[in-house]
């Protein structure tokens, strides 16, 4: 048996508020986020990376939180589906979902609005074929896809210049 | 009853979105209790092994642990859906059968504790021969996994109606095809969870992903030997079925058996592949059909057999080995039909019903269909309209079909595909094929084949619903609120919505048989017309009208064509409680099927109140170089009786095709080892669609009003996904010019079909 390594302490803000725990360095990002800040909405389908639904924001940035350790984000500022919704206000992207029948079992939806935000970030009108291939990295086994496309799609359809809400 | 509908037909986002949305909906594994404990199971490294001993004293010396059990520690109760499958002791004690197939578990402080301890379990296997698909299990001299099963038979379902010989006798053409597919799995994002809490009157509530709450409870209660109402199934969000759901599983059975022992909260969460692996698997199938035709393609006999791997176990084995035959002898006309199915088992994990259960079966039928009607120079679409079920026939099996816009399903789909200018006239490596199905709207359950819901108002006007409908995540939560809410005359927002508890919700038979619109949502308006007529006679007097004069609606009682006569429904909910009047409503459906029908002992009668059917038309492209499939477009229907809400039922199509027909036709497969030992468990390997594999899809709602469903609705998208994946084994087949009978279609088989035709080579099915 490896001897446990010393604990650390892990600081950051997460959906905008600063946390500050005392971490094993091996703890992954979604095991701090789910298990000691209660924020379950991003899930585990996989544990390897694969099917997208931890996806989380790091600096922006969308990770990976079941492959990403806690420490990586250190001092970093960490979104969760959970702080997409300003003030109880729910985001356009949940919105768009909701209104386009974009979630059915919801399992994959959180790592779906953060791969939404991650796309309308860098690319505030993305055509079919960026929606799709900025999804690709998430399953989804209810929906074929179709309504979470449109649903993206919407977001992108105001004209350029408008502002954007 | 007020005559203009508001919310049924609407296109309305569903009411439990906007949890979902905001990473609020609690699933099993995000649950978490005071003092709560961690669970792991340790699961056997053979296929097939007597147990000789278990042994966890030295996992309870790890810092940390609170519990262990192994099968000698429960009461060894064998388990079955059926009286006569009771072949599954939930944690074995002599003999394990599947590889990964739980053994022991252990309770600890935190999952890394329960991880180490679970190394430390100590059991000695005698390892037995394997049998690991259903030749080596048939064979002669076969070790048998169950030993009052000669042949490793585990289900033999004998239908036969008519004079099948003399069908092929009068025929003018004969065709005899054998299709093949290996087992296929649900995938399901959510990885299957338990929570089981111990309470302190004795009783046990437990929360986890279920097709059925009240049938998990029932099991749970007979093989923990406890009365019914100290299992208490609770509600959770549930990250999808398909099928996978079902039945009874170990894990639930191991958390509670932890729980009871360490008397503190357990919560077992399965890993990727332990969800793929030791919760439920698709069939394995070998079909063999042989179809004789008239000269204008009238199906006049078939006769089909079919070998289904079942793994290890019976799970809902009579049912799963019935249903694939179901949907062909319901969607097509078949005067003369036997159907020899065979479930047997072998040493691989439980197989269960699926959502698009025999695509080797189904497709086969279709298939089959296209060939014969090449030979008698007919169009396959012309063929299918002579041999579609129309409403009012009977199905060879004795169920009447009440409502069928089957032949409206086919015509719509072949219209918007330009079937009749691209049949035979698509440019080389492009083809197009057509899919058609039929599901049924529940079976034949007994005393548990009905649905009952209750209805109580609020002081401040709005309405509770209780029912034991459970949501998986097609939106049944929804269809309830949202028929509740049409009967009540309120707004959504106005319903409570009380379901899928077992202590709090009465009986329901569950989702898994497509059942929950038609019983749940007809018990549910049963429930609230029963109510609205309570509180219409409290109000009456009030507005000076007779009973049957007022109507519900935008949360007003009013008098029909007067809106000024009109009472908050609050204040004739007050009006009832200051008269000692309080409303509650209650109603139930009961579907009208033959309860003397039995899956093997008389497969005859009434299966189901109604049916649902569909058809696709999908178009696709194959690169000769490579054997890859382009789907290029697909279009669905379906006829669901009504839809109630449209961008729901689109959803269940758009998901089904992608689950059947893309995952299903052109990729997914489990694939083993010698020693039983799956490949590819996990997302990475086994190849699940993605947005970028989905093709354009079109949705045709047909609408056939059936007369008992919840305001004509029958069933929604199941029709849809399973013809996907035979109109697209049509389309390859009429790309390459030849048909390809062993599935998924992998580039690896088409290119195969390819090359041999180039050869010259006859297409051959497959070999056993």
């Amino acid at each position: 048996m490896d001897q446990p390594r010393p604990k650390q302490i892990f600081g950051a803000q997460v959906n905008g508020q600063g946390v500050e725990l005392l971490i094993a360095p091996q703890e992954t990002l979604l095991e701090v986020l789910r298990d000691r800040l209660e924020l379950t909405g991003s899930k585990e389908g996989c544990g390897e990376g694969v099917c997208g639904a931890c996806t989380v924001l790091v600096d922006g940035q969308p990770r990976r939180a079941c492959l990403t350790l806690a420490l990586e984000a250190q001092g970093l500022s960490v979104l969760t589906v959970e702080g997409l919704a300003q003030g109880g206000e729910l985001s356009r992207e949940q919105r768009a979902f909701i209104e386009h029948g974009a979630i059915q079992c919801g399992y994959c939806t959180p790592g779906m609005l953060m791969a939404t935000r991650d796309l309308l970030s860098r690319e505030p009108f993305p055509d079919e074929a960026a929606i799709r291939r900025q999804i690709s990295g998430h399953v989804c086994r209810c929906t074929g896809y179709a309504k979470i496309v449109e649903a993206v799609a919407a977001l992108g359809q105001a004209a350029p210049g408008e502002e954007q809400p | 009853m007020s005559p203009q509908l508001r919310y049924v037909g609407q296109r309305l986002p569903r009411v439990d979105s906007e949890a979902k949305a905001r990473g609020a909906a609690l699933f099993a594994g995000d649950i978490r209790l005071p003092r709560m404990l961690h669970a792991k199971v340790l699961r056997s490294p053979h296929a097939h092994a007597r147990i000789l001993g278990v042994d966890y004293s030295e996992a309870l010396t790890v810092p940390g642990v609170r519990a262990g059990v192994s099968g000698q520690d429960s009461a060894a109760v064998k388990w079955g859906v059926f009286r006569y499958t009771r072949d599954q002791v939930l944690l074995p004690v002599e003999r394990v059968r599947f590889l990964g197939e739980e053994v022991a578990a252990v309770a600890a402080e935190s999952l890394a504790a329960a991880e180490e301890a679970c190394a430390l379990i100590k059991v000695q296997y005698q390892p037995l021969p394997v049998v690991l698909n259903v030749w080596e299990a048939m064979a002669e001299g076969a070790p048998l996994l169950h030993d009052d099963h000669p042949h490793n038979i585990n289900v033999h379902v004998h239908i036969n109606v008519g004079d099948v010989e003399r069908g092929f006798r009068e025929s003018h053409l004969v065709r005899e095809d054998t299709f093949s597919a290996p087992e296929d799995s649900y995938f399901m994002t959510e990885p299957y969870a338990v929570v089981a809490n111990p309470l302190a009157d004795g009783s046990l509530e437990l929360w986890m992903p279920n097709a059925a709450p009240h049938q998990k409870a029932k099991a749970l209660a007979n093989a923990l030997k406890l009365p019914l109402g100290k299992v208490i199934v609770r509600k959770c969000a549930i990250g999808g079925a398909f099928g996978g759901r079902s039945d009874v599983f170990p894990a639930e059975f191991i958390a509670a058996l932890l729980a009871i022992k360490a008397q503190r909260p357990v919560r077992l969460v399965y890993s990727r592949e332990e969800n793929s692996l030791a919760t439920r698997k698709g069939h394995g199938m070998f079909t063999m059909i042989k179809t004789g035709v008239d000269q204008e393609g009238r199906v006049l006999a078939r006769d089909i057999t079919c070998y289904m791997d079942g793994g290890a176990y019976s799970s809902t084995g009579p049912i799963a080995t019935s249903v694939p035959f179901l949907c062909m002898e319901q969607c097509y006309k078949l005067p003369n039909v036997r159907f020899n199915g065979y479930r047997v088992y072998t040493n691989k994990p439980i197989g269960g019903m699926y959502r698009v259960h025999g695509r080797a079966f189904a497709s086969g039928v279709d298939l089959q269909l296209d060939l014969l009607a090449e030979e008698l120079g007919l169009d396959p679409l012309e063929v299918r309209l002579r041999n579609a079920r129309q409403a009012g026939e009977t199905t060879p099996t004795g169920s009447l079909v009440q409502s069928c816009g089957l032949t409206e399903c086919i015509t719509k789909s072949a219209l918007a595909a330009g079937w009749r200018d691209k049949y035979g006239k698509l440019p080389p490596w492009r083809g197009i094929g057509l899919g058609t199905n039929s599901v049924q709207t529940g079976f034949p359950m007994g005393i548990r084949g009905g649905s009952s819901a209750m209805v109580k108002f609020n002081e401040d006007g709005g309405a509770t619903v209780i029912s034991g409908v459970v949501d998986n995540g097609q939106g049944n939560d929804h269809m309830l609120v949202q028929i509740a809410a049409e009967v009540l005359g309120l707004d959504l927002a106005d319903i409570q919505l009380i379901s899928a508890d077992t202590q709090a919700t009465p009986n329901d038979p569950g989702s898994y048989s497509m059942i929950s619109t038609l019983a749940g949502g007809g018990a549910v308006k049963a429930a609230c017309q029963d109510a609205l007529a309570q509180l219409l006679a409290v109000a009456a007097p009030a507005l000076q009208a007779a009973p049957q004069e007022l109507e519900a609606q935008g949360g007003q009682i009013m008098v029909a064509g007067e809106p000024t006569r009109a009472l908050p429904i609050a204040k004739a909910v007050r009006l009832s409680l200051a008269q000692g009047r309080p409303v509650m409503g209650r109603g139930s459906f009961f579907p009208r099927v033959d309860n003397k029908r039995e899956w093997l002992k008389n497969p005859f009668g009434q299966l189901s109140e109604t049916f649902s059917f569909g058809a696709c038309v999908a178009e696709v492209e194959v690169d000769p170089a490579t054997g890859q499939v382009k789907i290029l477009n697909l279009v669905l229907s379906q006829d669901c009786g009504r839809a109630l809400n449209p961008l729901v039922v689109e959803g269940q199509f758009e998901g089904g095709a992608s689950m059947g027909g893309v995952g299903g036709m052109l990729a997914e497969e489990f694939l083993w080892t010698r020693e039983g030992r799956c490949l590819n468990p996990s997302f990475l390997d086994y190849k699940v669609p993605l947005a970028c594999d989905m093709p354009a899809m079109a949705n045709i709602i047909v609408e056939s009003m059936d007369q008992s469903g919840p305001f004509g609705a029958k069933e929604a998208g199941m029709s849809a996904a399973m013809s996907a994946a035979q109109a697209i084994a049509g389309a390859v087949a009429n790309a390459i010019g030849r048909p390809v009978f062993e599935y998924p279609l992998t580039p690896a088989r088409v290119l195969k079909a390819i090359q041999e035709k180039q050869a010259g080579l006859p297409a051959r099915g497959p070999q056993k």
